[in-house]
């Protein structure tokens, strides 16, 4: 075989090549000289982590740079990409939605787990033409979930939605293929009002979908939901009403159905005990007992992950402090309940292991 | 270090320094390009295998067979994932090779060139279109289309297959392959149009000038001359497939079960692992994904290494009917 055209196509290869290789010696160039002065000032703190809180800390930033003079950036990379980070201690904090596994806090090697906001997670749906406000209780949201419960008009979802209406279609169930600290309150909530749930799928960052398809990150989740009537899915509640996509009330332990909104996420925090405790810095207000009947069942708490000890433990205590007491402010436009006083007690607590 | 003087008239000696320079230079660059990339293939290799260690000896070989991935409660298996991987990848070959040569005969044998050489770019162009945003148009676009259009069709005239029974889904097996499809056309194109371009005209000429038709020619000549190529250009793309990622995992609907039916999801081994690398709960977790790359790793050592023996074997065959 003669050899030109393959000459040809190499030497396509080559300059591909060297365009890519110089592009990277750029890149970290560009890279050195930005990270060189943060090692200069040490006022310059750096996160990555979870994508629920961004909105949150993006209005924290410019506050926390006239309040102390930090220079704070955060790049909202996802839960799991946070807790990778912060372990790789490429980053100054992390931030989570989902609390820190054993093996996670193990790999971190002495890090500290804060709970810094609140909001909640959201049941968004694509009926079209159905104009109501959709009503799910645990049974249901498992059972389809699960694959057992495939129709929008079974009676199991029509009985309680009598004035809906609700069509023959098809209930496509849709799931984050990535490991989202959203799905690890949605599975929490599942596991908690249904026995099969937990037991067979269990409690996670992920979990093994029977039924449905996944879609990575919210944006994926909320594409698909946009795209296909008769679709169900979750994402955290600010990110729903951003993108304008109808929600659910949720069946609450009283018996009542609840919205997502910033008295159904108060209501269900002012379930936690008069003092809060917990070795690891996880909280949970998921599913809360009965008594409030205004409690969002799917509830949750994020959370900044900190390495104690470390060279700037100074301002990143400083900077957490800050964050959940005045930081909490900014929180209800963006639909973030402010911290109760005894989680913000608590946080004292751990923020001291800093 | 020569005592003769030198003639006046003789061409000025060419400075031997500096080429020895420059040839030391070549050699060593050169060496350490071609040590480096298989050092650092070793490497790899070496490093997945190690770090996946863990989990190959806690699950062994069964592993390979066994279904189901349920980080709750610590059980992996990547049966689910190899099916997938398979089964996408040899759609998207059995799709795309045909397509393929088609495309490649029309810019070769077919269209003027002032026609080819655009549709030439154009087709390489689509090699340029980051997988990522394929596979974001995948799930908006794409994915709803095969859902609402190709997969009802299907059903409805070839329904009796297993293969297109059931539900219709945006997100499944067979959009996941038809984006790998488009993936490796421009790929396998790109070779086949080389290689027919260099099928010898007097072989074509004579076989025209012997009465054979336009397609006859290109049957019988230009398809063979050019079939080693067309093979391994086959097996790059497969390679192509196999490995694709980012854009799978946005189409694929990251299934858990193996369906008879191409449109509910499923999940391959690339797209596993960039679905649930980042942010693995537990360690054993992060070595199973770990055991997926392996896995993978294999496969598309395997398919480059006979994509290599089939194109040494057909020249050794040529030259031996040639020479």
């Amino acid at each position: 075989m003669a050899t030109k055209g393959e000459g040809r196509i190499m030497k396509r290869a080559l300059g591909l090549m060297v365009i890519v290789a110089s592009l990277v010696a750029v890149a970290s160039v560009v890279g050195a000289a930005t990270a060189a002065p943060a090692k200069k000032q040490d006022t310059s703190l750096s996160g990555a982590g979870s994508s629920f809180v961004f909105p949150l800390i993006s209005k924290w930033i410019p506050a926390l740079g006239s309040a102390y003079g930090y220079n704070v950036s955060y790049s909202p990379i996802g839960s799991g990409g946070g807790i990778a980070a912060i372990t790789a201690k490429t980053v100054d904090f992390g931030a989570t939605d989902a609390p820190l596994t054993k093996d996670q806090f193990a790999a971190c090697k002495g890090c500290v787990e804060v709970p810094w906001a609140l909001s909640a997670t959201a049941i968004m749906y694509n009926l079209p033409g159905i104009n109501c406000v959709l009503r799910l209780g645990g049974k249901q949201l498992s059972d389809i979930y699960l694959g057992n419960l495939t129709k929008w008009n079974d009676p199991r979802i029509a009985g309680n939605n009598g004035k809906c209406n609700l069509p023959d279609t098809k209930i496509t169930a849709v799931y984050r293929s990535d490991n989202s600290g959203t799905t690890y309150n949605f599975t929490e909530y599942l596991a908690a009002v249904s026995p099969t749930w937990k037991s067979k799928l269990g409690v996670g960052v992920n979990a093994q979908w029977p039924a449905g398809l996944g879609a990575r990150g919210s944006s994926g989740v909320a594409g698909v939901i946009t795209k296909t009537p008769g679709s169900i899915g979750y994402a955290d509640v600010a990110y729903a009403l951003k993108n304008k996509i109808r929600f659910a009330s949720v069946l609450n332990a009283s018996g009542r159905y609840a919205t997502p909104g910033l008295r159904g996420i108060q209501a269900a925090a002012a379930t936690l005990p008069a003092k809060v405790t917990s070795e690891d810095g996880a909280l949970s207000i998921v599913n809360p007992p009965k008594g409030n009947p205004l409690a969002y069942p799917i509830s949750t708490f994020t959370y900044v992950v900190v390495p104690s000890g470390s060279s700037k433990a100074a301002e990143l205590k400083k900077m957490v402090y800050w964050a959940v007491t005045q930081g909490q402010k900014f929180g209800p436009a963006l639909l973030f309940q402010p911290l109760p006083k005894q989680v913000q007690a608590f946080a004292y607590k751990q923020i001291k292991k800093i | 270090m020569s005592t003769v003087t030198p003639d006046p008239l003789a061409p000025a000696p060419i400075d031997r320094q500096g080429i020895r320079l420059g040839d030391v230079l070549f050699k060593g660059i050169a060496f350490v390009a071609a040590v480096g990339v298989t050092a650092v293939l070793g490497l790899l290799t070496y490093e997945v295998f190690s770090l996946a260690w863990p989990a190959i000896e806690e699950f062994r070989l069964s592993f390979i067979w066994t279904q189901g991935w349920n980080p709750n409660s610590n059980v992996y298996g990547a049966l689910v994932f190899i099916y997938g991987t398979i089964v996408t990848s040899v759609i998207a070959l059995l799709l795309a090779t045909p397509l393929s040569i088609a495309i490649a005969l029309f810019l070769t044998e077919i269209a003027p060139g002032r026609v080819a050489a655009p549709i030439a770019t154009m087709v390489e162009l689509l090699a340029a279109i980051p997988s990522v945003v394929l596979g974001l148009w995948g799930i908006l676009v794409f994915g709803p289309w095969v859902a609402n259009h190709l997969e009802p069709f299907l059903n409805t005239w070839f329904g009796f297959l297993p293969i297109f029974s059931g539900d219709p889904s945006q997100a499944g097996i067979l959009p996941a392959a038809l984006v790998l499809t488009i993936m490796i056309i421009p790929i396998t194109s790109a070779i086949c149009r080389e290689l027919f371009s260099r099928v010898p005209r007097d072989l074509s000429d004579g076989s025209l000038a012997l009465g054979s038709t336009r397609w006859e020619a290109i049957r019988r000549v230009a398809i063979p001359y050019a079939a080693p190529g067309i093979s391994a250009a086959v097996l790059l793309g497969l390679g192509r497939a196999f490995g694709e990622a980012i854009a799978v995992t946005q189409v694929i609907g990251s299934g858990n079960t193996i369906n008879e039916s191409l449109f509910p999801p499923g999940d391959t081994l690339g797209s596993r692992i960039a679905s649930s690398y980042i942010g693995a709960s537990t360690a054993i977790e992060a070595q199973s994904l770990l055991y997926l790359a392996a896995i993978l790793l294999v496969i598309s050592l395997v398919t480059n290494v006979s994509a290599q023996a089939i194109v040494n074997r057909f020249q050794k065959a040529r030259r031996m009917s040639t020479g």
